[in-house]
């Protein structure tokens, strides 16, 4: 199953859950604002914890 | 229209013995249905976290206007504020602080915290025996969140009767709702003032609420009620937290030794915590269409209440979900809800707990109850009225 992250506009609030769960996968910058690290295994079983992890709904995993 | 296969339950859930023990109501109700309609409030509850989840991180369905509460007499007097609004509208009051809580800029203000939980917790160790609800939790979310939003005399008392007012009221108006109406009533006005542009210190989250407001992103009347609403949502939450967290360290030494032998577990256990006794145990919501389940439909415009303390117990979620895991690391618990609504002071209440569990921990070898933990009643938060503990230091 390939699994594609998406961030969803305007809601990131910098909370980094997602990068204390998965690190390789996202990245919160400078600004405060989470990225997704290039190359990034979306489909990594911490990257979708990650995602059901944010606090804010600010991440959308996708089949 | 009820079909006769609706899942109904007569349970109270906001009358005392639920309040005092809510978890085997909860259970029932989540056996009961992903729905079920509460025929003593006329309201319907979600109890199992799947369907409180998807409702939370469904705001078009799930409206927060006019509903978090569920009397709608007195959701009319949160109208137009954070909690009690939708997107877009949402978006604007939230954005106004989103920033100084984004946790890179509370990042600053860990060293700070830090110190003063320290100054706090310190001569409470030297005192051997103390009252954690009292002499710990309901003293230091006060004086750190006063001081950043930049209330020069923090009125701590009136702060704290006011904020547990406030949440009662949004329950039923059952006798707790009724006595802290007055109660919120009295206090509204003295907190307005307290929030004043001249009672503020400048530099502070108040200052910069009323510049937000100079700059019209957003109206001069929001102000005080923004403040408002992240003041009290910052104290009782906090509170309890600490208060349900010591208490249950305390009776289980194997997990409080863990803590000290691994301090990366603190974080961990601070989301136990919140997932095992949530403080916030419900919000409500306001249905926009009907919505499906298994075996209900839920009519457009219902109140729905979400079950965050429930939805945190549910086994279809959690591994043994009545066992406080110290490593369990329940990250996706709703304790600070979801979405949209998701607490947007969590990244303090992080910092906040962790420096009061840390300071604790550098010191202290073993907590034990001094007496038995008194517990505080209100409609939507489960915390303590008092928790008696005598500590014992390292050296033996």
């Amino acid at each position: 199953m390939t699994v594609s992250i998406e961030l969803v506009p305007g809601r990131c609030e910098g909370h980094a859950v997602c990068e204390a769960i998965a690190p390789e996968v996202f990245q919160v910058d400078d600004d405060g604002i989470v990225q997704l690290v290039p190359g990034g295994d979306h489909g990594a079983e911490t990257a979708l914890a990650a995602v059901r992890s944010c606090p804010v709904a600010a991440l959308r995993a996708t089949p | 229209m009820m079909s006769t296969t609706t899942p109904v339950s007569d349970v109270d859930i906001f009358g005392d013995e639920v309040l005092n023990d809510p978890y085997p109501a909860y259970e029932a109700l989540r056996g009961l249905g992903a729905a079920v309609h509460l025929s003593r409030h006329d309201c319907w509850v979600l109890p199992r976290y799947e369907q409180v989840r998807a409702a939370l991180g469904d705001h078009g369905r799930f409206s927060s206007v006019d509903s978090v509460g569920l009397e709608p007499a007195l959701n009319e007097r949160r109208r137009g504020g954070v909690l009690a609004s939708d997107p877009p509208e949402h978006e604007v009051l939230r954005g106004v602080l989103s920033e100084s809580l984004a946790p890179r800029a509370l990042s600053r203000l860990r060293t700070d915290i830090g110190r003063r939980a320290e100054e706090l917790v310190a001569p409470l160790v030297r005192r051997g025996t103390f009252d954690v609800v009292r002499d710990l939790a309901r003293v230091f979310p006060v004086s750190v969140v006063a001081d950043l939003i930049g209330m020069p005399l923090a009125a701590r008392e009136e702060v704290l009767r006011f904020a547990d007012a406030f949440f009662n009221t949004f329950g039923p108006l059952n006798a707790r709702t009724r006595e802290s109406l007055p109660v919120a009533e009295a206090l509204f006005d003295e907190l307005a003032a307290m929030m004043s542009r001249d009672n503020l210190e400048p530099g502070g989250w108040g200052e910069a609420v009323h510049r937000a407001a100079d700059r019209g992103v957003i109206g001069g009347h929001q102000v005080v009620p923004l403040l408002r609403a992240y003041l009290v949502a910052s104290m009782d939450t906090t509170i309890n937290a600490i208060g349900s967290g010591l208490w249950l360290l305390a009776e289980r030494p194997e997990a409080w030794q863990a803590l000290r032998e691994d301090r990366s577990l603190v974080p961990l256990v601070f989301e136990e915590i919140l997932r095992y006794e949530s403080p916030v145990q419900i919000f409500f919501r306001r249905t926009t269409c009907p919505i499906e389940y298994e075996d209900a439909v839920i009519p457009e415009q219902a109140h729905v209440g979400l079950l965050f303390g429930s939805a945190n117990r549910d086994s279809r979620k959690w591994t043994d979900p009545d066992r406080f895991q110290v490593d369990r690391a329940p990250m996706d618990h709703v304790g600070f809800g979801y979405g949209v609504h998701g607490c947007a002071g969590q990244g303090l209440a992080r910092i906040e707990a962790q420096a009061v569990f840390s300071a604790l921990l550098d010191r202290v070898d073993r907590v034990e109850l001094a007496g038995p933990p008194r517990r505080h009643l209100n409609n939507v938060i489960r915390g303590l009225d008092s928790l008696p503990v005598t500590v014992t230091t390292g050296r033996v």
